[in-house]
């Protein structure tokens, strides 16, 4: 099965959840994406950075540069309260529009 | 909390509209109509991509269109699904579910 | 037949206007809902609006969208219903297999005819020549205005300064090269051979741009005398049949006029000029003065030249004028040919036979078109069959465009599969005419069946198809417009018959012009028959050598005698002589002579005539009419003062009213020598054709071969059997005077007379053969519509004989009606052939392209032809039982 490609719109609260927990830089995004979804949906890395950009100009996200396992420079994302509001509100949302057209994809019309 | 009425996600609007006609023949009117009571306003579509969506869909032989009379006698085009309209619904109903699935699990649980 | 029930195709304005009624109707609902919450009218129509987004840019995807997805929907249905026509139309076809059948043997006979006649068109006139940029070659000609030559062959002195002096010619070349004339013996190698040789000047080669398939060609100073120009490039023919294409003969070297020659280079398989027949070229440089003295009044090459590109031909004719003008000023022997005359080398190639591949291709084009007339009489009469179908396809809601396409496809489908057939008659015809015209042909070898004949019968086919397709079909779909399928019945069945009448005229007016091109065709192959050669062809065998000068430098006078003397004492042979050139075997020399009294003036040269050099008894045994005098005899050979003889044309110009014999001309008056040489005249001989039956004898003075001789010999002898079982006992004859002559061949002179006729006679056969075709088409035609035409007024002709009508009126209702459509067919042939045969005139011969008596007879033949065409079926009217006819119906 193919991997889905992922709306705009929606790749800004993947990675808001993706950084609930914990700051990560852009690579470890993809791949817990990945890994969460279970391979499912298709994350590409130039739209995460994209995203990742979008947000930081709207202080959803901040940024500071840290080490990685490698010893490498890199730069970790770290969500804001902001960033956890617009979260739990998108998600929200997100939730009730998936129910909506799943219901409406579920209803199904008497086959004649 | 006041609901905003959510803008459709690309995609998302074939599929439904798709679905809509499932229900049997429609003129482009009737189908936001009946979309938007269904989801009890939660999904509002604009108008002049329906009529877009409508006319690609003709296009790639998911709806045929026939002229007709509207319930008030007027002239009125009406589209209906077609045996391939029916495979894509299928198809993307599929998809749909499987990409939703993915969202939430990434998604949940919400803290 | 689903889209018969659709709504015919939308064009752009059509879905504008669907567009703007559907998005119209949606305005206008959301506007009513808008009112019944409470709005007022206008600020609801304006909230809608603003609602549905950018009306413009909505209206505008859509029209590009819809606009595409209706001409995809009308191309699927297109090729939908193109299955269906072919479909439809195979099944039809293979349900009347007598009727398919026959009409694809018409076309694929009429198709494939032309398609054979076109591929010796297109391999002979059309292609280029297989050299790099073929159309920057020419033929150049010597030409002298005052002496009315302007095509006469270039001296080699000239040649060189020529190439010397050129500035817009890439190259020039030269070559000489006489079929059975220039030759050379190969020796060392089996038996002795005569070669048939070619020599190549500096700038042969270089001027066609060909390179070597073996080896290498020569260099500059291989061509020049006095260089290392003993080499010798072969012919791919002649390395094929000699060395069986051998590579390693390349370095080696063979034996020619007793010389070792150098094998450097063998040409490909293609390069065949000036003959296929060369076997090997040479450098002419080797050719010694004492053969052809080199002096620049011996005009004797033949000259190529390749323009630079981007020269025009009138460019280079000009620079070549002006070199010619001034070698004219520079040498008193080259003042009058201060000309040049430049032809493009594919027309020289060709120019002969142009005139009648054309004819060929202008029958055979009528032949096809006479094809056509037939299939389409036979579609109308199947038409008439098929009414019932097609009417009931209309009423099904077909329209008649539709109709007319389906009957189209059918129309199509039988011409493509004629014209696949076609192919295969193709091939043979090509075969057969290449055969059947072996040797006449220039370039033979490169007509074959290619991609544009194969191109050129395709695009024939689909013409074809339409061509006797469209009137059927249109007339067919007629059955369409009319209301019911009884009314369909007999108002196509009028207007059938009105067609078909028009078919069979113009089918008799096709045929009429095809049998006037046979008949002036055949008249002028019967005058050339008629023709007096001037001599006695039967029983007459030639027995052709070359002595060689390089084994017999001195004596071959006495060489010549004894052969001509033993031939002589071959038992069966009535008579023998000897000559240079047999008739039809070559054309002597030209050369000047003084008349009596003849002052030569400065800037002009003197008169010219062909010269032949005979033997004593040569005229009595091929059979010529001594008028006036002797001729040459034995007693001759011996010397003393110069004795010629004269043929009577020339002593009617330089003699007249008076006895030719004992006058004397001088045969040298241009004083190259130094001196006079007066000739005495002993006889004069009645004119012999001696360069083909067609071409009427020039003046000629002949010389005796024994005083002033050649060394090209046909030995010619009456026998008094078969000539060909003479032959064996001629050849050991001449080798018992010399066991190692190479004999270059042995022919009989009725077989030389019927080569020289082949070309009319294959034109005379091919056309008859077409006009034999045309007249039975002709008159098939005819009797087809009337016998359609008895059948279908049965009733009639039953009320009439009932009514005490004679037989002979019923006949004559209907021979009249055959005769009256044969006269308007005829009066449009005859008007057509009178315009078209004048383009036949390049082939005629003896006979004008508008001859009455041709004409008159061609009218006299196709009336009679129809009257029986007609008589037939009008029997078979007269004799129709009034009972039965009336009872039918």
């Amino acid at each position: 099965m193919a991997a889905l490609p992922v709306v705009k719109g929606t790749l800004d609260v993947l990675v808001l959840r993706a950084l609930q927990w914990a700051p990560m830089h852009g690579f470890e995004i993809t791949s817990w994406l990945e890994q969460r979804s279970a391979s499912a949906l298709e994350v590409e890395d130039s739209a995460v950075y994209q995203a990742l950009y979008r947000m930081e100009e709207r202080k959803l996200i901040e940024a500071e540069w840290g080490v990685t396992e490698n010893q490498r420079q890199a730069r970790y994302y770290k969500i804001t309260p902001q960033g956890r509001a617009h979260l739990k509100a998108q998600t929200a949302q997100w939730l009730r529009y998936a129910d909506t057209v799943t219901a409406i994809l579920t209803v199904a019309p008497k086959q004649g | 909390m006041p609901r905003e009425p959510m803008d459709l996600m690309q995609g998302t609007l074939d599929v439904l509209i798709l679905r809509t006609l499932a229900w049997g023949p429609m003129h482009g009117y009737a189908a936001t109509r009946w979309i938007r009571e269904r989801t009890g306003g939660t999904i509002d579509i604009e108008d002049a991509p329906l009529y877009k969506a409508l006319h690609r869909l003709e296009h790639s032989g998911c709806v045929s269109a026939e002229w007709g009379i509207s319930e008030n006698n007027r002239r009125a085009r009406y589209y209906k699904l077609t045996a391939r309209g029916r495979q894509q619904l299928k198809a993307e109903e599929s998809a749909w579910r499987r990409y939703a699935a993915a969202v939430f699990a990434v998604l949940e649980p919400v803290s | 037949m689903r889209r018969l029930f659709k709504f015919p195709w939308r064009n752009a304005r059509d879905i504008r206007a669907d567009v703007d009624d559907e998005l119209r109707f949606h305005i206008e609902e959301r506007t009513s809902a808008l009112v019944a919450a409470g709005l007022a009218p206008d600020a609801a129509r304006t909230q809608a609006l603003r609602e549905f987004g950018d009306v413009d840019d909505a209206r505008r995807y859509i029209n590009a969208l819809d606009r595409g997805t209706e001409s995809a929907a009308r191309r699927k249905d297109y090729l939908g219903e193109l299955r269906q026509d072919l479909a439809y139309a195979f099944r039809k076809l293979r349900s009347s297999p007598a009727f398919t059948i026959t009409a694809i043997v018409t076309l694929a006979l009429g198709i494939g005819a032309n398609a054979a006649i076109f591929s010796v068109v297109n391999g002979v006139l059309l292609r280029p020549l297989p050299y790099p940029h073929a159309e920057q070659l020419l033929k150049v000609y010597q030409a002298n205005r005052s002496a009315g030559n302007l095509h006469a062959s270039v001296s080699p002195l000239d040649l060189d300064d020529w190439r010397a002096q050129r500035t817009v010619f890439a190259d020039i070349g030269g070559f000489w090269y006489s079929d059975g004339a220039s030759g050379v013996d190969l020796t060392g190698d089996g038996d002795p051979q005569r070669l048939s040789a070619v020599f190549i000047t500096p700038g042969f080669f270089t001027t066609l741009q060909v390179g070597a398939a073996e080896g290498r060609l020569p260099r500059e100073d291989e061509l020049v005398r006095g260089g290392p120009d003993k080499v010798v490039v072969l012919s791919n023919g002649f390395w094929q049949r000699q060395y069986g294409s051998s590579p390693s003969i390349v370095g080696t070297h063979i034996t020619l006029e007793g010389a070792p020659y150098q094998v450097i280079g063998v040409m490909p398989r293609n390069f065949a000029y000036p003959s296929d027949r060369a076997d090997v070229y040479i450098p002419y440089s080797t050719i010694t003065d004492d053969m052809i003295p080199r002096i620049r009044p011996v005009r004797i090459l033949d000259a190529v030249a390749r323009m630079k590109p981007g020269v025009t031909m009138a460019a280079a004719g000009a620079e070549l004028n002006t070199i010619a003008a001034r070698l004219a000023r520079q040498y008193p022997e080259d003042a009058a040919w201060g000309e040049t005359t430049l032809v493009p080398l594919r027309d020289d190639i060709t120019g002969n036979v142009r005139a009648a591949l054309l004819v060929l291709l202008g029958a055979v084009a009528f032949v096809l078109l006479i094809g056509c007339v037939n299939v389409a009489s036979l579609l109308l009469a199947r038409a008439g069959v098929r009414e019932r179908e097609i009417a009931v396809r209309a009423a099904l809601g077909a329209g008649r465009g539709r109709i007319v396409r389906q009957l189209l496809t059918e129309s199509i489908v039988l011409s493509l599969a004629g014209g696949a057939a076609g192919v295969a008659v193709a091939r043979a015809g090509v075969g057969a005419l290449l055969a059947l015209s072996a040797g006449q042909l220039p370039r033979g070898a490169d007509v074959h069946i290619d991609g544009t004949v194969l191109l050129f019968a395709l695009a024939l086919s689909l013409a074809t198809g339409l061509l006797f397709g469209l009137v059927p079909a249109v007339h067919a779909s007629r059955a369409a417009l009319h209301g019911t399928l009884r009314e369909a019945g007999r108002g196509v069945a009028g207007g059938a018959r009105r067609a078909r009448s028009v078919l069979v005229i113009a089918e008799v007016a096709l045929a009429v012009v095809l049998v006037v091109g046979a008949g002036l065709m055949g008249r002028s192959f019967i005058a050339i028959m008629k023709v007096d050669p001037g001599f006695r062809p039967d029983h007459l065998i030639a027995v052709n050598f070359t002595i060689s000068t390089t084994r017999r430098p001195t004596g071959w006078q006495q060489y010549y005698h004894a052969v001509i003397d033993k031939a002589r004492t071959v038992p069966g042979v009535i008579s023998a002589g000897a000559t240079k050139d047999a008739p039809f075997r070559g054309n002597g020399e030209r050369d000047i002579f003084g008349p009596p009294g003849y002052v030569v003036k400065a800037g002009e040269d003197p008169p010219t005539a062909r010269m032949m050099h005979v033997s004593d008894g040569y005229f009595q045994t091929i059979g010529a009419r001594i008028a006036a005098g002797r001729e040459f005899s034995p007693t001759d050979r011996a010397g003393g003062p110069h004795l010629i003889l004269v043929n009577e044309s020339f002593a009617k110009h330089w003699f007249p009213g008076e006895a030719a014999v004992g006058k004397s001309i001088d045969m040298a008056p241009a004083a190259i020598n130094g001196k006079s040489e007066p000739a005495q005249i002993i006889g004069v001989v009645a004119d012999i054709r001696q360069a083909a039956m067609d071409e009427p004898a020039r003046e000629t003075i002949y010389e005796n071969n024994m005083v002033n001789g050649r060394v090209k010999v046909a030995l010619v002898a009456r026998t008094a059997g078969e000539p060909l079982a003479m032959a064996r006992k001629l050849r050991e004859a001449v080798w018992s005077v010399d066991k190692e002559q190479p004999i270059t061949s042995i022919e009989t002179f009725d077989d030389v007379v019927s080569e020289s006729m082949a070309r009319p006679r294959l034109l005379t056969v091919l056309l008859g053969a077409f006009g034999v075709l045309g007249l039975i088409l002709g008159a098939l035609g005819i009797y087809g519509v009337l016998a359609y035409l008895v059948s279908e007024r049965q009733r009639e002709i039953g009320v009439r004989i009932a009514l005490g009508a004679p037989a002979r009126s019923v006949l004559w209702m209907f021979v009249g009606r055959g005769l009256a459509l044969t006269a308007a067919g005829l009066a449009i042939g005859l008007g057509g052939a009178l315009m078209l045969t004048r383009l036949m005139s390049g082939v005629l011969y003896g006979v004008q392209a508008t001859d009455p008596l041709t004409f008159a007879a061609v009218g006299s033949i196709l009336l009679a032809v129809a009257a029986l065409a007609s008589w037939i079926p009008a029997r078979r009217a007269a004799h129709v039982d009034p009972v039965e006819a009336l009872r039918s119906d």
